[in-house]
């Protein structure tokens, strides 16, 4: 699988990415989540070998990817640029044969056939790229990355400025790639994306400042918080738990369970018994965007 | 190997077709090659009704053996043969207009139209695309400057006086446009390229890659100053391009480099 240990990449004086170690799993979609020239897309290119990291290696089922082994294990890897890099004057077939060919893929003709059916765009199969929508363009853009069955795909930014049904119609495409036991990374700003689809989270600026999955991020940053909704003013009851991590807005309690040293079925056992009448328990969870934010101003002031 | 050049030549081809604009300027080129020579050695005497070897420069010429006497041609003809080979060169100038027109516009054009970083990620190796870019813009050029010498050499059938053809079809006319054509165009392909790999931005690399028209342009005037292009001076120019081309396929390789394409040019 694709690994990446003590990666940094310097571009003259600046710092792109720095010390940056990795481990992808087989059939994971894994989010690089950064502020704007954070080193996602650099990180992306190490990956892909298409520019050799100043320090630290990338490796893919435990062989380096060096100038003389790149060639070959990109066959093993398909890349979605930010752009969609497509000829505007060929046709949406004749793009996607030159890649069959170039992956020296044994049946070219019909492999882009089976392709176009799969991501929709065999009705378009001989119009100009050029006069495709912007989510066509990146469908297409993805049926050539994913053409050659690579068993990583990187994607940097598939949805970047998608309406939201096109949008929708490539997370789709990546969901489908993952039950296909592909390994998929992602580079993007779309938080909600994230949450959605990513079964972990590398938070990148620079440096790494965070890898996990989502629920342990929110967990380490925010603790485990418990929502508790009851059908009276819930001031005086929380005053009567006598527990630390309440806070109170209105009929609702919220309760950090750490902070608080108790369990869920203890503290709706408690409340019960101190007369409360209780409409709902969820657990609270604060949205990516807080954790992400948070990980951010902690980087930044670190 | 093979088969990836093969692809990524397809699809240049396919390019050419589908973008025939890029052949404009050789079209102009072609064009003044082959009007220009036709207009001084065949409209010029017949519309002023004086014949060339009348004329009291050429006279002093042929006196002077600058202009040869060829067995079996009148002096009409001998000049008129001094003119064609000396626009002969002219065909050199064919191919590498070609080859720098389609080549700045395959290479550059690429990363304009953000085409390249695609490509860069699958299993093509430099060389590999590299090749298919070479051959991609060498091939047609090579192509058009075989069917601009094929019509010159029709038109000068047609209109010259006899034997001028025959006197013209010589190992060194051949040579320069088999030989000396294709390497020139080969040499200012391989600079563009790697002018294109080490430029900040596609303009510079424009510019910096039609400066290589230059010299060869130079070697047009030559004749006309009194410089025989000699079958000898031809094939030491032929041997001097090949060296060159060696050396300029060894440096494209290591100058183009992927990481400064992508990373460098915004």
């Amino acid at each position: 699988m694709l690994a990446a240990s003590h990666l940094t990449r310097q571009f003259g004086d600046r710092v792109a990415v720095e010390d940056l170690s990795l481990e992808l799993r087989p059939g994971e979609i894994f989010a690089l989540l950064g502020p704007n020239g954070g080193g996602k897309t650099t990180t992306l290119r190490m990956l892909a070998g298409l520019i050799a990291p100043t320090a630290g290696t990338v490796t893919l089922d435990d062989e380096p990817v060096t100038r003389d082994t790149s060639a070959r294990l990109r066959q093993r890897v398909g890349f979605l640029t930010e752009t969609p890099g497509l000829w505007d004057q060929f046709s949406v077939r004749q793009n996607l044969l030159v890649y069959a060919r170039l992956h020296g893929l044994p049946r070219p003709a019909q492999t882009v056939d089976d392709a176009m059916e799969q991501f929709g765009i065999r009705d378009r199969a001989h119009d100009a790229a050029a006069t495709l929508s912007k989510g066509l363009r990146q469908r297409v853009a993805l049926a050539r990355a994913m053409l050659h069955q690579p068993q990583v795909i990187l994607l940097d930014e598939p949805t970047s400025g998608l309406d939201p049904e096109s949008a929708r119609g490539v997370r789709d495409l990546i969901a489908r790639a993952r039950a296909n036991h592909r390994t998929v990374v992602l580079s993007t700003h779309n938080l909600d994306e994230v949450e959605r689809m990513a079964d972990r989270v590398a938070v990148l600026r620079r440096r790494l400042l965070a890898l996990d999955t989502p629920a342990a991020l929110r967990q380490r940053l925010f603790g485990s918080r418990m929502r508790i909704v009851l059908a009276q003013p819930a001031a005086p009851l929380a005053a009567g738990l006598g527990l630390h991590g309440v806070s109170v807005d209105g009929s609702t309690l919220s309760v950090d369970l750490a902070a608080a040293g108790i369990t869920t079925p203890d503290l709706v056992r408690r409340l019960a018994a101190a007369g409360a009448d209780v409409l709902m328990v969820a657990p609270e969870e604060p949205p990516l965007e807080d954790v992400y934010l948070r990980l951010i101003q902690e980087g930044a002031s670190s | 190997m093979i088969s990836r050049i093969r692809a990524l030549l397809g699809k240049e081809f396919l390019d050419l077709r589908l973008n025939p604009s890029v052949f404009l300027p050789v079209g102009i080129v072609g064009i003044m090659s082959l009007v220009i020579p036709f207009m001084i050695a065949v409209v010029v005497p017949a519309v002023t009704g004086e014949r060339l070897s009348d004329s009291p420069d050429f006279e002093m010429a042929i006196e002077q053996q600058r202009v040869r006497q060829t067995p079996g041609l009148d002096p009409e003809g001998a000049v008129q043969v001094w003119l064609f080979e000396g626009f002969l060169l002219f065909m050199l100038i064919v191919p590498v207009v070609v080859a720098t027109g389609i080549s700045s516009h395959s290479v550059v054009g690429e990363k304009r139209a953000r085409t390249l970083e695609p490509l860069l990620a699958t299993p093509l190796t430099t060389f590999e695309l590299l090749a298919a870019k070479t051959l991609g813009a060498w091939l047609p050029s090579i192509g058009l400057a075989l069917l601009c010498f094929g019509t010159y050499i029709g038109g000068i059938a047609l209109v010259a006086e006899p034997g001028v053809v025959s006197a013209l079809l010589s190992t060194r006319s051949f040579s320069v446009v088999l030989l000396l054509g294709p390497l020139a165009s080969l040499a200012a392909l391989q600079a563009t390229v790697c002018v294109s790999s080490r430029a900040k931005d596609e303009r510079s690399a424009q510019q910096w890659g039609s400066l290589i028209v230059l010299p060869i342009a130079g070697s047009l005037i030559a004749p006309f100053l009194g410089v025989e292009m000699t079958l000898a001076i031809v094939l030491t120019g032929v041997a001097v391009l090949f060296v060159v081309n060696v050396v300029l396929m060894r440096v494209a390789i290591k100058v183009f480099d992927r990481e400064s394409i992508l990373t460098r040019w915004k």
